[in-house]
């Protein structure tokens, strides 16, 4: 008995002393999900890339707020009293928490998709303060203008969202300003959860031309029930985000969460290396890493056409069953 | 260890408001995960139109505690539940919230910020252009936000500390005053018994309504001051408040026992702040016992439980 705590003294003594130097890293993000998990993965892939240990020569303490406003304060002032050194915010909810109390260390933001609106930063680009970060901004337009180029009688577009994130909302408007240029009129399908997501399909898909979804967190979650639905209506689905497209959508134009994470890691990096914040600039996902998503045989099964030279263009295609990257 | 007394004591308003719908009128009422919120976005839409604090604070109560009279008025007329009646008002309430911020999420920044533009706008072109047909002609501009002024600063430096508390004893003294009165006798009165009120003349519907009321303002003005304190509202935030609050009230009567009413308003306060420095501990430490976060639900749900179940085993009078 005495042997083992002694051994576990030791042990411990020598972790303590093996992670001193050691920069420690503050992760925090809302809720446990997949696409959030990407980004988290996408961080540290790009930590290792930048040739930082994990565990050695970075230390992260990743927390989780289970979906709760009040834990990811809390969380954020666990960081702020703790000595961590630099923070990384995944999510709106965790971001705004973080930026409000944690002022004199580097706070690193990541999947929000308005950080201006959100009260983050200034504006994007450079900011003279502790804050920067990536943002997960779909180009709504672009996906407006997708829509018409491959439906040219499309009419109205069904915007499926859940009216509580606010990621969602902010690309909804951004969908009813764009719209009306291109004659298109937005419809809103809301849902809270999976099944009222689902009802929204049901109930207002048949009045719709395509369905368009953005980086819905909720659309996500219920995507392979959403695409059933929409099947059975013989209704299109264009997506924002390459993981929800791979579920049952028509066509996707974004980014897969993985690559916001490690872009956010290369911001970690550069301030690990010692730049400030104040010396970076936030920014969204560049057009060069836009991926443009195309399943064939859904577009078989739903009876549409894709012009040839958006079909050239697509980096990943779904055909006979197997997704191939070009 | 500020910063968890700060937020114990903002949970300790609302789970002095559980307390009394809980403990003192006995009527079982969930609708703080809704008045929660809308204190929180009451409040967050006042200060961004440039209203002051205090005045943005008191109505975003008041709101909430018109939530808590709803239920009541829902459960007396129609005679149903107070516990069903609160689910229809606090499911209503999320609607409610949004239609408040018109938004899910309202920040209350502490610097101007620029306009919001679209992605295209920030990129300076359209991706896909050689291949997209037709055009957009839309500048989506989103105002910027104004600075809102705000009590705190968030340095943990004692100064955010002292205002809560200011408010945590300022609010209770009142109570403690007002459960003194006559009214307020009476008030304890129809939670112990609810024909004792009738007796007295009084039409026992006033009490649900008065309680209730109290209630859910004090739930609203914790969600109004935690909103300003963490810098944002949103329409997530209530969730749980009840099972949280009433964590914290059942905590306080374990510490002090059981003690005359003078020291009942102690409970919540108390116990908000130990359940506040449990969560932190369980953060700080419980991945090492392989504790996960996520698992703090369900702990809290568990010790509700067996308190309540260890109660009835004791043939102890005091229920939930």
């Amino acid at each position: 008995m005495l042997r083992k705590s002694l051994a576990a003294v030791v042990a411990l003594l020598l972790v303590s002393v093996l992670s001193f130097g050691a920069v420690r890293i503050g992760i925090t993000q809302i809720v446990d999900h997949p696409a959030l998990n990407a980004v988290f993965d996408g961080i540290v892939k790009a930590l290792e890339d930048a040739g930082f240990k994990i565990g050695t020569d970075v230390l992260i303490d990743r927390q989780n707020a289970q979906g709760s406003v009040q834990n990811a304060a809390a969380i954020a002032r666990k960081f702020a009293s703790e000595k961590v050194d630099i923070v990384v915010a995944i999510t709106t909810p965790s971001a705004q928490a973080c930026v409000q109390v944690i002022t004199d260390r580097p706070v690193v933001f990541s999947a929000v998709t308005d950080p201006v609106g959100a009260g983050l930063i200034k504006q994007m680009g450079r900011n003279d303060s502790n804050v920067v970060g990536v943002s997960d901004m779909v180009p709504v337009s672009t996906h407006l203008r997708l829509i018409k180029t491959v439906f040219p009688n499309a009419k109205r577009v069904g915007v499926l969202y859940n009216p509580g994130e606010a990621n969602s909302v902010t690309l909804t408007n951004m969908a009813k300003a764009a719209a009306p240029s291109l004659g298109l009129t937005i419809v809103d399908m809301t849902g809270t959860n999976a099944s009222e997501m689902v009802a929204a399909v049901n109930s207002v898909g048949p009045d719709v031309d395509v369905i368009y979804i953005g980086t819905d967190n909720t659309a996500a979650a219920s995507m392979q029930a959403i695409g059933a639905a929409a099947l059975r209506l013989k209704k299109p689905i264009v997506a924002a985000d390459i993981d929800i497209a791979r579920q049952g959508g028509l066509i996707g134009f974004g980014f897969d969460y993985f690559q916001v994470g490690v872009e956010t890691g290369k911001l970690v990096v550069e301030i690990l290396k010692g730049k400030k914040p104040s010396e970076l600039e936030s920014h969204l996902i560049g057009p060069e890493s836009l991926l443009l998503f195309i399943n064939l045989d859904l577009m078989k099964e739903l009876n549409v056409s894709i012009p040839q030279e958006i079909i050239n263009r697509a980096n990943i295609v779904v055909q006979n069953g197997q997704e191939v990257k070009r | 260890m500020i910063a968890i007394l700060e937020q114990g004591l903002l949970l300790a308003l609302a789970a002095m408001g559980v307390y009394i719908s809980f403990r003192i009128v006995d009527l079982p009422d969930l609708t703080p995960d809704g008045s929660y919120i809308v204190g929180a976005a009451v409040v967050a839409a006042l200060l961004r139109s440039g209203h002051g604090w205090v005045s943005s604070v008191f109505l975003a109560a008041l709101a909430a505690s018109a939530a808590g009279f709803i239920t009541a008025l829902i459960s007396t007329r129609f005679k149903i539940h107070t516990l069903l009646a609160s689910i229809m008002v606090m499911t209503g309430l999320y609607s409610v919230a949004i239609r408040i911020m018109n938004s899910p999420n309202l920040p209350i920044p502490r610097f101007s910020t620029e306009k919001v533009l679209s992605y295209e706008q920030i990129v300076g072109k359209t991706p896909l252009d050689d291949i997209l047909g037709g055009s957009v002609s839309f500048q989506y501009e989103k105002e910027g936000v104004r600075a809102a002024i705000v009590p705190f600063n968030n340095r943990a430096d004692g100064h955010d500390l002292f205002i809560i508390a200011m408010f945590v004893v300022v609010i209770g003294f009142l109570l403690w005053l007002f459960l003194r009165t006559e009214l307020g006798t009476m008030l304890r009165g129809y939670g112990r018994n609810r024909f004792a009120v009738k007796v007295l003349g009084v039409n026992p519907n006033f009490f649900a309504l008065m309680g209730l009321t109290v209630a859910n303002f004090l739930v609203g003005l914790s969600g109004a001051l935690f909103s300003m304190y963490s810098g944002f509202a949103d329409v997530n935030m209530g969730a749980g408040m009840v099972v949280v609050c009433l964590a914290s009230v059942i905590l306080g009567e374990i510490i002090f026992g059981s003690r005359e009413f003078a020291y009942g308003l102690l409970f919540p306060v108390v116990g908000a702040v130990v359940y506040q420095i449990l969560l932190s501990l369980a953060m700080k430490y419980g991945y090492r016992i392989g504790f996960k976060p996520s698992d703090m639900k369900l702990l809290t749900a568990m010790f509700v439980v067996s308190v309540i179940a260890a109660r009835r085993f004791k043939k102890s009078e005091v229920t939930v």
